[in-house]
């Protein structure tokens, strides 16, 4: 083996390292899969078709791209994908649960009128 | 040739400098984020009930930023920005949240306490009731005593009128009595003196003006004695009874005689026939008190002393009865 079939060598495997270590820095976002498929759950759970179809809607096509970009090992993607449909759905489940406090402080309110109204009528 | 190696460097050069020179371009969605951010950091209600929340927006948005500063891939800009913006509504969303349950528990509260406010009005109802229904009781209970007292009013004026009637009726008894007490009176006064005068008839009594008077004759004597005989003692005994019936009458007794013999003879005899059938009198249980007497001889002779049956008309003893008052005109 010369010194130039050494330096080829040499730089092979510096290629290779580097494309190894850039395979290493994305690693592939299972944990991120699993906490946003929760999310979604939880989120579908609290109401999100109903109170929040728009961003329900999007969680769960933002999922399904994910698993696509798993399926083609494009983790940095998935990843990305994974984490807006965890805020999407994040969100649908907040939207959904403030949604139900204030219809439950509207017929709070609703009932305590009937009430003061059916105690103004007793009290005649 | 030459020209042809030197512009690839020269645009390598451009850009590097371009690189630079600028701030990486426009970031429409990271603008989203940031102008999404910037309201609710304004909005007291997200910074006080969302903080946690608005904190990782706030981080998120530091990442996108970060990123677009160091001019990475508008893909990862995009991607942090968008994350960053979803927070931002996250913590919009939570403060809402918040609120609403917040506003729910001061309902909760408040219809607390209109519930109570609900019952104590229903109690002072009660109360309000029951104290009308006592009122109305004790009004009713008035009415009932007032109706009690004026019935036994009633009742005691009745009996007062029934009292008044019985008085009048008794009253009207009592006059009726006395009508018939004095009815019965004088129907007695008119008997007894009927009676009087029929008694003293039956002694042959004669009507004068001195009043009734009773003539025992001389053949009711002893001879020229004062002794009286027993026709005599019946004729004083009847008289006497008649005084006992009248007690208020009382007797003035006088002795006559005829005009033979001497004066005080016959004033004598006079004397001691008239205090005879006083005796008897007195001896029949008559009260001397009643009695007045005395002889006057000769003197007031009923018939002429010229003859037997004149002068023995004129031996006599008369009995003069009184009025009712006792009292006797004089000769």
């Amino acid at each position: 083996m010369s010194s130039h079939q050494w330096y080829r060598a040499a730089g092979a495997i510096g290629i290779a390292a580097v494309v190894m270590a850039g395979c290493a820095s994305v690693p592939k976002p299972t944990e991120q899969i699993a906490v946003s498929n929760s999310a979604i759950t939880n989120a579908s759970r609290a109401g999100g078709a109903e109170f929040a179809p728009v961003e329900m809607r999007s969680a769960q096509d933002k999922m399904a791209r994910a698993h696509q970009a798993m399926a083609k090992e494009d983790y940095e993607d998935a990843r990305r994908l994974a984490e807006e449909a965890q805020a999407d759905a994040m969100l649908a489940e907040k939207k959904a649960e403030s949604a139900k406090a204030r219809k439950a402080a509207v017929v709070m309110g609703d009932d305590i009128r009937v009430l003061r109204e059916e105690i103004n009528r007793k009290s005649k | 040739m030459k020209n042809n190696r030197i512009l690839p460097l020269t645009l390598v050069v451009a850009a590097v400098l371009a690189g630079c020179s600028s701030l990486p371009a426009n970031n429409s969605l990271l603008d989203e984020a940031r102008n999404d951010y910037s309201i609710a950091q304004a909005n007291p209600q997200v910074t006080s009930l969302a903080a946690g929340e608005l904190r990782q927006a706030g981080n998120s948005l530091d990442k996108a930023n970060s990123a677009w500063s160091k001019d990475e891939s508008k893909a990862k800009v995009d991607h942090l920005a968008y994350v960053a913006k979803q927070e931002v509504a996250i913590a919009r969303e939570t403060a809402d949240q918040k609120a609403a349950e917040l506003a729910v528990s001061n309902a909760t509260a408040e219809r607390d306490a209109v519930r109570l406010e609900g019952r104590t009005r229903e109690a002072e109802y009660a109360q309000r009731s029951a104290q009308i229904s006592q009122r109305q009781s004790e009004a009713a209970e008035r009415d009932a005593r007032d109706s009690q007292r004026q019935s036994e009013a009633s009742q005691r004026s009745a009996e007062a009128s029934q009292r008044q009637a019985e008085a009048q009726t008794q009253a009207a008894n009592i006059a009726q009595l006395n009508a018939q007490d004095a009815r019965q009176q004088a129907e007695a006064a008119q008997d007894r003196a009927l009676q009087l005068e029929a008694q003293l008839k039956a002694m042959e009594a004669t009507k004068t003006e001195r009043g009734m008077v009773v003539t025992l004759g001389d053949v009711l004597f002893d001879t020229d004695e004062a002794q009286l005989k027993s026709g005599g003692v019946h004729n004083v005994q009847k008289l006497a009874d008649f005084f006992r019936q009248y007690p208020q009458r009382n007797v003035m007794i006088e002795g006559f005689t005829d005009s033979t013999g001497s004066d005080s003879h016959n004033q004598n005899l006079s004397d001691r026939r008239a205090d005879s059938v006083r005796t008897a009198l007195l001896g029949m249980g008559m009260g001397s008190e009643r009695i007045t007497w005395r002889g006057y001889g000769e003197s007031y002779p009923v018939a002429s002393n010229d003859t037997a049956a004149g002068r023995q008309q004129n031996r006599r003893v008369e009995m003069i009865v009184s009025d009712d008052n006792g009292k006797i005109a004089p000769r």
